[in-house]
This record gives C-alpha cells, structure tokens and sequence, in this order.
C-alpha cells in the first residue's frame, strides 16, 4: 500500500484483518489420529465453512497450517518445508495434547514435544483428541487474535528464525533443505 | 543481356563457387554461399519487375521464362524465408562436415524453386520440379541416418509425381503439341472429357506429393526430420508450397472449366480437412520435436489445400495468406528446434526441459511463431483462419468448418507440448550450462517471429500483393467487394477497428501486470523450480519431477480409435502384397525342361485356337 | 478524447459490475452447494472476503517471468471477452468494443488467457500444473466441438457472425433464439458444463487428485488475479450466452436474473455429479452434445 498516513494504515489494517478473518484456507497437515476430527469438522454435522473455513489445496494457497496430532521428527522437516512455502500472513494452529506437550507421547524417542520450540503456533487447541466443537472453538481464538493484530507468528519466526532453526537442526539428524530466503 | 538469366547465372554460379571454394577454405565458401543468397534477393527484388518475360529455343522447344504476380508472391515466402535460413544455416551447419554438398544443393533448390516460379512452359516447370526433388533429396539424406528408410519414402513418392506430371505433359503435348502453360490453359475446355478430367488428376497428384497431402504425405515425418534444420525450415515452409502454387493453378485455371467440379472441390477440401485432422493428432503423440513440427506442418498446409480447393475469392486469399504465415511461423520454429538440438545435443521433449531461462531469445521467437500457428490473436494466424472460416461458411461447408475447427483447436495440444517440453517444467542440472544460441541462429528467428506480429495488426501487407496474384488468376479485384463481403478485410487490413482492440489488450495486460507488481520485486520472489509444494518434500538435485512421458495419454486414449492404422502400413501391405505376387510369379521359370516344353505347347494351342481372331 | 474516456469508463463500469456479479455468484454456488449437502453454508458474500484476503497477501512467489505474467493473460481473456460481448441490448451504458464478426474473435479470444496461464502453469515446474494443464486443454478440445457447431448453427440460420445482430433480430421478432434453434442451445449448454470446468468436468484442477492442477503454485496476489479473473470471465460467459440465446437484457435486473437462472445448469448438474476421466469427459461431449450440434446445424440448413 501506498498509504502512510498512520491512521489510514490502521483503517486498512481493520479491513484486511477482517477480510482475513472471514477467509481461513487451511491445509490440514493430517498428522497422528487429529486427522480424523477434520472430517467432521468440515461436513454437515459442524460445517466449519460458515465461519469461512475452507480446505486448501496446497501451502501456496492456504492460510492456516494445522497440525493434528503428534509429529515425529521425520515429519517435523516435511511440517517445517510446507511452512516455509506458505505465505504471508500464516498462521499455526496445534491440535491435541501432543503438539502442546507431547501428550501420550511425551517419552517417545522419535516424536517431538512441544511444537512451538519448531514453529510460530498462534492458537493451541487442547484435548485428547479435541472434539469438532473445540477445534471451531479454536478457529474461533484464531479469528479473534487476527481481529486484534496478534496472531503474528510469521513475523516471529522471521524474528527468530536463527533460534528456530537451531531447535529445527537439533531434532532433524539429515537436516538438507533449501536454504531458506526470505 | 535480361535480368531473368543474371539471377539463374548468379545462382548457379554461386552455387558451383561454393561447391570449390569448400576445397580452399572455409570463410571463402561461406562468404561465397551468404553472397550469392543475398545477391539473388536484392537483383530479383530490384531488378525483376512483374511482367518480365524471356523466351529462347533449345533443342527445338521453344522455352519461355518470366514473372507475374502470382509467382511473385510465393517468390517473396522462398527468397525471404531462403534468405533467413541461409544466415541461421551458417551458424548451425559451422563445424559439420560436408558443407559444400550441403550449401550447394541448398542454393540449387532456391534456383529450382526459383524457376518453378518462373517457367511458363511445360518442360522447364518439369525440370526445375525434378531438380527440386533431387536436390532436396540430396540434403535428405546428407545427415546418412535413415536413408534406406525415409531417403527411399521420399524420392519413391516424388518419382511418383514427377511421372504422374510427366504423363499429364505428354498428354497435353499429344494434344496440342506445345508446351506452353498458358497454351494448355487457354486451350483446355476444347480437350475431350476424358483427358479433362485425368488431366488434373495427373497434375494434382504430383503436386500433393509436394504438399503432402494425406493419403501421400508418408514421406514427410521423415524427410523433414532428417535434413538438417537450416534447411527444414525452407523445405516446410518454402518446398512445400511449390506444391500449393501447382495446385492453385490447377483448380483455377483447369478444373473450374470441368462440369463436375465441385464433385472435384469437395473430394479435395476433405482430404485437405482430413489431413489437416489426421496431421495433428499425430503431431500431438509425437515426443520428438521435429516429427512434431513435420506433423504440424502435414496439417497446417491440409488446411491451405483446403482454402485452395474451396477456392471462393474469401478462401483462395486466406489460403495464400495462410501460405505465407505458414512459412514465417513453421521456419522460425524449425529453426528454434535446430538452435535447441545444437545446444544441448537432443530433441526429445522428454530428455531436456527448463531451457526458458537459459535461451530467452529463442524462447519468445518460438512463442510468438506458437501464438501465430494456433491462431490466437492478435497474430498473424488468426486473420488466416478467420477468413479461412468465414469463406468456409459463405461457400455451404458447414461440416467442413467444424472438421477445421476441430484440427485448429486441437492444434494447441501440440502448440503447449513443444513450448512446455523444452523451455518450461523444471530446471534440470543437466542442462545447467546450455547458452542462448549465437546470435546468426537468434536473429532470423525473431526477424520471422517478428514478421507473424506485424502481419497480425497490418495483415494488409500482406494482402495486397496476394490480392494482385489472384487478380493474375483471373479473380476480380478482391480488394473492393472483399470489403463488404468480410468485414474483417475492412476492419483489419484498413486499420479501422483493430486499434483499439490492440490498445485495450495492451492495456489490460500491462494493467494487470503492474497490479501483480505493485509492491514491487521484494515481495513476490523468484523461487528455482525445485521449490514446489509437493507435499513437503525436498526434491533433490537429481531429481526430475518434469511431467514430460505419455503428456497427451488422456486424450490419445479419446482419440485412439482413429490412430489405430498409419497410411504407411497400408503402403507396406500393398508393397509385400506386390512382392508375394511377383515371388508367385517367378515360380514360372522353375528350370525344368520339361516345363518350358509344356509353355511352348499351350502357347501353340493357344495360338491354333485363336488364329482366326489374331490373324483375321 | 471523449470518445476514448467513454470506452474507458464503459469499461471500468462493466468491470465492476462483472466483478461483483461474478463473485457473488460463486459465493451463492457454495451457499447453495452447502444447502444441498444440509450444511449451513459460508454467507452469500464469503468470496469477497476470500478475494480480498487474497489481494492482501503480503507475500508471493513465482517461478519465472511465464508464471508472473499468467494471471495477466488470463485477465486480459477476461476483460477482452467482456468487451466485446455486449451486455445490454441498449448498449448506451456501456460502451463497449463489439464488432461484426466478433463470434470468431470470441471462439479464440477465449482460449488466449487458458493458453498464456497453462504456460505460466507450466513453468512452476510442478508435475501437478502440468498433468492438470494437459487434461484441461485435452477437455478444451472436447467441449469446443459442441459450442461451434452450436455457433456455426446460429451463423447459418441467422446469416451473421456478429452477436450484435442476434440480438437485435431477437428484440425485433421477440422470439429467443433458444426456442428457434433449440438443438443449438442444448448443444451450447451442454458445452457449457466443461466450460464452467464445475463437477462432473472437474478433473482439471482437482484438489484432491491433482492439489487444483494448474493453479497448485500460485498464491497470494497471483490467485488474488486469477480468482477475480474467473469471476469476470464467468459473467462474461453467462452474458454471451443470454445474449445468443436468451434475447438480451434490457437492464442489469433483467440480465442478473437470466444470468442467474442459466448459471444454475452447471451449478446444480455439478452438485449431484461425480467425476469423469478425462478421456470419459471428452466421449461426453463427442456424444450426445455434438449429436445435438449436428442437428442444429441440419436444422440451420434445412429448415
């Protein structure tokens, strides 16, 4: 934009903001057994699409990364790869117990803990698995926090990329990505 | 002494020049072979007006050389395209060896067609067409790979034709005992019924050989794949119209006068629609890029035969028009195939992918000559076919449209699959290092690309001189009723609405580019092509994930059925048809005596039985 | 000079006006996709939010200058057919570039902007654009056969190529053209159903099978193009096909309601179909639709 006047800037803010808010594409990174919740999440049952929930078909296009459920460490790289590839302004939403603490598999040797040392999470949603009512629950959190210009994760994983990526490499023995530019 | 003998004795003597001059050094001969090119375009272009004639006698046939503006016209496509080629051929042939064989056969071609062009008698159009054959047949087979295959396909089925025109000639001779075309033309209509019809049949035979016409286009997938590219170009978009030129004469001058001409027309605008169908379908299965391209121009001259067979004033000009395009568009992307096959070494769609980066240039020039041959405005292809269809329509071929249509709309399968196989898909290591082509190869290209841009939004150009050829055809002045009979002619040609149609495509398209640009580079990134979304994963250095193998698998399935049998297996049947009966035959002389004792019995008895009516 | 500045905002206004119409029309597609399947449904405003989320993006990637100028080309496709398609039979409002023989121009214009955007799929360099671009031209070829035949028809029977007159014989006679030449309205909605590329012609970009083909690489401003791009080309078809075969309109009321009635044959055909292959699709429209085609063009010539 070519506005700088302080005050229209924040006008547009508002209406980018809402129009981000009434537009969420996932890409539902179908991790561990939360997969499963999306189905009826997005079906007639709960029909999440009136909130402006709508599945995206591939990172470029979507707007929210969900993951649902555990990662192991050898799908955290691929989770790390289509973050990278999504743009600007995104958001994460972690799903379950597993990606807060690492739930039920919280001794595992090959899954990760807590999924915000490895990615930006705006929104977590609890439960074991979380039920639909509580994932609309959380795209509701996550419209708020868009709404008041919180959910800024992007921005701080640019901030921080050097400590996440030292985290990233920490866990990923092979670490061979593209060198990431942005 | 008369311009018309400089510019053969130019010719030939260049030709003969660079022939020894290969002896001496290379500089001189390829001095010599770009000199006499361009001394021949500038002494015919400045020299030779329209209307020159030269007469002289030899072994007592009176010999008749001279120009009008029909020749004229298709003088401009092999002079100009002759002479664009001449300048790539330098840089691509340099290194091969062989080059005097190669610049002297090129040079003697552009003499023979020259000459075709030029001969109003019989027997020179005669010898120049056979020169023609001969000296394209020679850069056939100059590469030595195939030639007991297509070398053979071609030159049986040239022979073909030139026997066919040789018989058509003694007839007319037999007849009328001249030779001169214009003789045989004014003295047609006075010919019995049967020679009237046989006569063109026998003409039109060896000129569809030229143009390869289904059913006797089998020669050309390999002929013009086989010669080297510099020339292909010439020889699918100049040779080839030879084969046009006759057949408009033909229809013109000898089969409007027939009773049943239509029955003639018609089977002649089907099989050039059938060829034009059948052309690019097979040019959508091929992988390798100069059968595609030998494919397409199989069924982009199915749909000049087709205007020519028509041949209302509407049709006639679009398939003159189309002729020219032809050239400009099927040159330039011969040409792009030779610059891709010298820098990388393969023409396989499969093999080399990516190169947009690496050779822009030839990039957009094959892009525009792509835009021109799929008929998208506002390039030069689509005046073509628009006239095409609207003459197509005026004239009741209301199938006919459709099957045209149907050939042009599937043309852009093949149109994707030559711009995507070799310029798009992802960059590849393996063609890391490719370079844009030298310049001598870049710059005809665009120079032709550029020519199907301005014909696009100044098609008038272009249509005056075709408009002063038809008129030397006996077709009135298409200038003034064209006007009212198609409005395009009006609107196009004379500038009136095109302007803002360009305007506002221009416009919109920058429009939206800024719009995608407004914040500049900084937040739209280039990314290579090995960052794709494919589902998270990292495709590596070596991997290719390029789409290339079975592109068009879904629709070949739609259209299997009719692909099933090629038209060379029918020519193979007939010719082991032929061997099985002539090996039946042989069986005759079996070497026994006794059985040469029984031939000459019956042949006794037969002779006794039949005496009566032998010996009356 | 007035004359450039009224071809300027006739433009702008019918832009605005396809814009809008079109987006709503897509949101009303979901809404009522959603009420089909006993879901409540996005609002009928969703896609506005959606387009404008999209054009707020902060960040876009391309591959090459192909991929950067694809949206454009297919934009240019867009407002070139919407210039030239008149969109009300009193052309006063909008004045607009259409011309006789504009029939033709149309049949190849539209196949500027899918071509310039295939090439910029193309270049992504992912296998998906490129398998979704060949199965879209491959069914192109399949639905163009039925929608010329339905158009060479008209050109027979009504001995013109220029929309413009169709119309006005349809305000004169105040007979619409679907009803005199049925068998070319049935063939050219039949051809309709693979232009709208909705289910079951929606192999193309399926995102499921081929994560939306063609589009698959293209985010951000570049989709922000794209999608209102094919919202105005939407509109655009829509108004073609009331003005060949529905009489025109007289004004925007008249047309959206026309628009809207004949939008709901795709819409509603896709919502209860599944999907065919794309050599399925392509027999599809060679079959009963191109019968259909051929029979208008008997009925052109004979009757």
């Amino acid at each position: 934009m070519m506005i700088n006047d302080k005050n229209s800037q924040k006008i547009v803010d508002i209406i980018q903001n809402y129009a981000r808010k009434h537009s969420l594409w996932i890409l539902a990174y179908g991790t561990g057994c939360g997969a499963i919740e999306i189905p009826p999440t997005m079906t007639s049952r709960y029909d999440a699409e009136r909130l402006g929930v709508r599945g995206a078909a591939t990172p470029r296009q979507a707007d929210v990364l969900l993951i649902t459920g555990y990662l192991t460490t050898k799908t955290l790289k691929r989770v790390i790869r289509v973050y990278e590839q999504m743009q600007d302004p995104k958001y994460v939403i972690g799903f379950g117990s597993c990606t807060i603490n690492g739930g039920m598999y919280w001794d595992s040797y090959n899954t990760i803990k807590a999924l915000d040392r490895y990615l930006p999470v705006d929104v977590f949603i609890n439960g074991c698995m979380p039920r639909p009512e509580a994932v609309l629950a959380g795209f509701a959190k996550l419209q708020e926090l868009i709404q008041a210009g919180k959910a800024d994760g992007a921005r701080k994983y640019k901030e921080n990329l050097e400590w996440y990526r030292a985290n990233q490499k920490k866990v990923i023995p092979n670490w061979r990505m593209p060198e990431y530019n942005w | 002494m008369n311009m018309i003998y400089i510019v053969f004795i130019v010719l030939l003597g260049g030709a003969l020049l660079t022939f020894f001059a290969n002896r001496i050094s290379g500089l001189l001969r390829d001095t010599f072979f770009l000199l006499t090119i361009l001394a021949t375009t500038v002494l015919f272009f400045t020299k030779i007006h329209i209307g020159d004639t030269v007469s002289f006698t030899l072994a007592g046939l009176n010999l008749k050389w001279g120009l009008d503006a029909f020749g004229w016209y298709f003088s401009l496509i092999v002079l100009g395209l002759g002479t664009m080629a001449a300048f790539y051929a330098l840089s691509y042939m340099k290194g091969k060896d062989r080059l005097g064989y190669f610049y002297f056969s090129f040079l003697i071609s552009i003499l023979s067609m020259l000459g075709i062009l030029m001969s109003h008698d019989l027997v020179s159009f005669f010898i120049f067409w056979e020169v023609m054959t001969w000296s394209s047949y020679l850069i056939v087979i100059y590469s030595g790979r195939n030639v007991q295959k297509n070398g053979i396909n071609y030159i049986l089925l040239s022979a073909l034709g030139a026997y066919a025109m040789l018989t058509a000639i003694v007839m007319v001779y037999a007849n009328i005992h001249t030779l001169s075309i214009s003789e045989m033309i004014n003295t047609y209509p006075q010919f019995s019924h049967v020679q009237q019809v046989w006569l063109p049949v026998l003409f039109l035979m060896a000129f569809s050989v030229k143009a390869a016409m289904m059913p006797l286009h089998v020669w050309a997938p390999g002929a013009y794949s086989d010669a080297p590219m510099a020339y292909t170009s010439v020889f699918s978009g100049a040779l080839s119209k030879m084969g046009i030129y006759g057949m408009v004469i033909v229809f013109v001058s000898m089969i409007s006068y027939l009773p049943d001409d239509t029955l003639f027309k018609e089977t002649f605008a089907w099989l050039g629609a059938i060829t034009a169908i059948l052309g690019t379908l097979w040019a959508i299965a091929q992988d390798d890029a100069r059968k595609l391209l030998a494919y397409s121009s199989i069924a982009q001259l199915g749909y000049i035969i087709t205007g020519v067979a028509v041949g209302t004033d509407l049709a006639m000009l679009s398939a003159l028009f189309l002729a020219a395009l032809h050239a400009l568009f099927k040159g330039t992307l011969f040409m792009a195939v030779g610059a891709i096959e010298r820098q990388t070494g393969t023409v396989k769609f499969t093999e080399v992918t990516g190169l947009i980066r690496k050779m822009p240039w030839t990039f957009i020039a094959s892009l525009l000559a792509i835009i021109a041959l799929a008929g998208i405005p506002p390039l030069g292809g689509f005046v073509g076919k628009w006239m095409l269809y609207e003459s197509l329509i005026n004239s009741n071929h209301y199938i006919l449209v459709i099957a045209i249509f149907f050939a042009s709309t599937a043309a852009f399968l093949y149109c994707y699959k030559f711009l995507f196989g070799f310029f798009l898909g992802q960059e590849e290591k393996e063609w890391e290092n490719v370079k844009e082509a030298p310049a001598l190869m870049v710059l005809p290209m665009l120079i032709l690309a550029a020519g199907t841009l301005v014909l696009g939004t100044f098609p008038g150009i272009l249509l005056k001189p075709a408009d002063a050829a038809m008129q030397t055809l006996g077709y009135a002045s298409t200038e003034g009723h064209l006007w009212s009979m198609s409005i395009l002619f009006n609107e196009w040609g004379d500038q009136v609405l095109l302007r803002p149609l360009v305007y506002a495509i221009a416009g919109t398209f920058l429009f939206f580019l800024i719009i995608l640009t407004v914040k500049g580079w900084k937040n739209t990134r280039y990314v290579s092509t090995k960052d794709i979304s494919s589902s998270g994963e990292v495709p590596l250095e070596y991997e290719n994930l390029t789409f290339s193998v079975n592109f068009y698998q879904p629709f070949l399935r739609a259209v299997g059925p009719v692909m099933k049998k090629r038209m060379i297996y029918y020519y193979r049947e007939f010719g082991s048809g032929m061997e099985a009966l002539f090996d039946y035959s042989r069986r005759i002389y079996n070497g026994n005596g006794q059985t040469y004792a029984i031939y000459v019995m019956i042949f006794l008895v037969i002779i006794l039985l039949f005496k009566n009516s032998i010996f009356g | 000079m007035q004359e450039i500045l009224q071809y300027t905002w006739g433009a702008l206004v019918s832009f605005v006006v396809a814009f809008t119409v079109g987006i709503t029309y897509m949101g009303l597609n979901r809404k009522i996709t959603a009420r089909v399947q006993n879901r409540i449904g996005p609002p009928w405003y969703q896609n506005f939010f959606d387009v404008l989320k999209l054009g707020s993006k902060e960040t876009s990637i391309h591959h090459g200058v192909m991929q950067h100028m694809g949206p454009a080309f297919i934009m240019v496709t867009a407002v070139m057919s919407l210039l030239i398609i008149p969109i009300l039979n009193d052309n006063r409002f909008f004045p607009n570039l259409n011309f006789h023989g504009d029939l033709v121009f149309l049949l190849y214009i539209m196949v500027f902007g899918p071509l310039g955007m295939a090439l910029g799929a193309g270049q992504t360099g992912n296998p998906n654009s490129a398998i979704g671009v060949t199965r879209g031209l491959s069914q192109m070829v399949g639905f163009e056969i039925p929608w010329v035949m339905a158009l060479v028809a008209l050109m027979i029977q009504y001995k013109t190529t220029s929309i413009v007159d169709l119309m006005n014989l349809q305000a004169e006679t105040g007979r619409w053209l679907m009803f005199t030449s049925p068998f070319a309205f049935l063939a050219a909605v039949l051809a309709m159903l693979g232009m709208f590329r909705y289910a079951p012609f929606d192999i193309v970009g399926a995102p499921q099978e081929l994560a939306s083909g063609p589009m698959s690489e293209n985010g951000g401003k570049y989709l922000f193009v794209m999608m209102s791009a094919g919202s105005v080309f939407a509109f655009a078809k829509l108004t073609l096909y009331v003005d060949l075969f529905m009489g025109g309109a007289n004004n925007l009321i008249i047309l959206v309601v026309k628009t809207f009635i004949l939008y709901l044959i795709p819409m509603l055909y896709g919502i209860v179909s599944p999907r065919y292959r794309t050599e399925q699709a392509i027999r599809y429209f060679w079959g009963w639709p191109s019968l259909f085609g051929l029979l208008a063009i008997l009925q052109a010539v004979f009757l």
